[in-house]
Formats: C-alpha cells, sequence, structure tokens
C-alpha cells in the first residue's frame, strides 16, 4: 500500500496486519482534498478488502486540517460501512481540536464498523 | 488567555496559499503573546476557515483588486475575527452564508448544529461541495458567535470569541 502526498499532508500507509494503517502527517489544507482523498480512500478500502482487514486513521501527529478534509472523512466513513469494512479513527484527546472534531463524529459511530479511539 | 487589545487589518491577495499563511500567522502571534496554546490555535482555525470562504466563494472577476480584508483585533476578554470580500449580485453565497446562520441559531447549541451538519454532508451521494460546514465548525469548534453582514456588494462575515 503506497503512501499519499499532497501540499502540506503526508500520509503514511502500513498494511502490516491486523489493520491497515494510515498515519496522517503535516497539515490537510488543500482547496479541495477529496480530489486526491477520494481516489486514495477507494485503494485502501480495496486493499482493506481484499485481505480482510479493518481500516486504521491515525491522526495524532496531524496539525490541522480544514473542514473539506472532514467532509472527506465523512465519506470514507460511508464508504466504509457500504463496504463492511471496520473503520478506526485514532486521535489525540489531549489535543482540544481533535478532541472537539472527532467527538463530533461519534454521531456515526452507530455500529461496530466505526470506532474512534483516544490514544 | 487575559485581558488584551490589539488591532490586525491586511489587504490579502485571494491566492489559496495566503490561507496557512495567515492562519499559521495568526496562530504564531498568538502564541507568541499568550499561553492559551489551545485558545489560539482555535483562533487560527477560524481564521482559516473564514479566509477559505472569502477565497472560494467571492466575486474576483475584476482584475484591478484581487483582495479581501482580514481584520483581527481584541479588547477585553473578546477576539473578533472578520473578512470581507466582494460577491457577484448574481451569487446566491452571501444568501446562502445568511440563511446558515439562521439555521444554526434554530438549535439549542452549536454541537447540536454541528452533528446535524455532519450527518447531512453524509446523506448527500457526493461531496456536497458548498456545504457550509466550515461556518458551523467556527460556532462549534471555535466557540464564536458569527454573525454576517451585505452591504454594497461586499459580505463580511464575523466570529466573536470570549476567551
Amino acid at each position: 500500500m503506497q503512501g499519499l502526498t499532497v501540499g502540506d499532508l503526508r500520509i503514511e500507509a502500513l498494511d502490516t496486519p491486523p489493520a491497515v494503517q494510515l498515519l496522517w502527517r503535516g497539515k490537510s489544507n488543500e482547496r479541495h482534498p477529496g480530489e486526491a482523498l477520494a481516489p486514495y480512500f477507494r485503494e485502501v478500502l480495496a486493499a482493506a478488502g481484499t485481505r480482510n482487514l479493518p481500516v486504521e486513521l491515525h491522526f495524532e501527529k496531524l496539525e490541522h486540517f480544514n473542514s473539506s478534509t472532514i467532509t472527506s472523512i465523512i465519506q470514507l466513513i460511508q464508504d466504509s460501512r457500504a463496504r463492511s469494512i471496520k473503520l478506526v479513527l485514532v486521535y489525540d484527546q489531549a489535543l482540544k481540536w481533535q478532541k472537539l472534531s472527532f467527538d463530533a463524529l461519534r454521531v456515526f459511530a452507530k455500529d461496530e464498523l466505526l470506532e474512534l479511539r483516544s490514544a | 488567555m487575559g485581558n488584551f487589545n490589539f488591532s490586525i487589518d491586511l489587504p490579502v491577495r485571494s491566492e489559496w496559499a495566503n490561507v496557512d499563511l495567515l492562519r499559521t500567522s495568526v496562530q504564531n502571534c498568538f502564541t507568541a503573546i499568550f499561553s492559551d496554546i489551545e485558545g489560539c490555535h482555535s483562533l487560527a482555525m477560524v481564521t482559516g476557515e473564514l479566509i477559505e470562504n472569502a477565497i472560494k466563494y467571492g466575486d474576483w472577476t475584476a482584475s484591478d483588486e484581487q483582495r479581501f480584508r482580514l481584520r483581527v483585533w481584541g479588547e477585553g476578554r473578546s477576539a473578533h475575527i472578520s473578512v470581507e470580500n466582494p460577491v457577484r449580485s448574481t451569487d446566491t453565497n452571501a444568501e446562502e452564508v445568511m440563511k446558515t446562520l439562521g439555521w444554526m441559531r434554530s438549535f439549542p447549541s452549536a454541537i447540536e448544529a454541528y452533528r446535524a451538519k455532519l450527518l447531512e454532508i453524509a446523506a448527500a451521494d457526493r461531496d456536497p461541495g458548498n456545504s457550509k460546514l466550515g461556518l458551523v465548525r467556527i460556532a462549534y469548534e471555535g466557540n464564536c458567535l458569527l454573525s454576517a453582514a451585505l452591504d454594497r456588494g461586499v459580505l463580511r462575515v464575523q466570529a466573536e470569541l470570549t476567551v
């Protein structure tokens, strides 16, 4: 699984079991982050589906994301659920902005296919 | 953050690279002054979201003056961030901003409005584009009161944060 670099954002991919892990670093501040993230997420879900692995997104080292990035993450939540692939969002609750952003995303945590976990 | 008085007033070129330059400048500036790092991050996030909207939805067809106005000021325990940009008379964005602010006020709290907006985006088939999530995020995550005014072709969106 390849990583992704788009602008100031770097996503490192680790696809060793027990999960496909995406480690987010830097800043997601592109005007249209979905143009790069959406096709990348499709690849990630395809790889995870083939290997029957959950996907873990690690945001602990991320400095900032804009609201357009949140939209892309919501679409990933929807797409992973549609494919019955478990998605885990890991964040640093000691960072107030991360706690607020990810606590709100718990509105989608209605079954075992989405887990939000504080590091 | 303690009491403070300050004012920044900038005419900024409407270029996407300036979003992060100004967002981080606001963050670095306030981090140098105040000890509340999280509060500084909130101010920076609010600044970034307002600037993004100005660049995305402003009318930049006039070739001579492609600038928006960013003002950041504080008095007592209130910080204000205001962004002004030209809008086309035929553009519905300013009206959508006003509608979004009214929609937000229909909720008992900013978190409830924010959750409703997240669900609305999820219900859309694909990227809804102009969802106004940034404005709702400012109210929730930035803990800001938002106001907007349209005057002679200029839209001003202002956020107020009590620190």
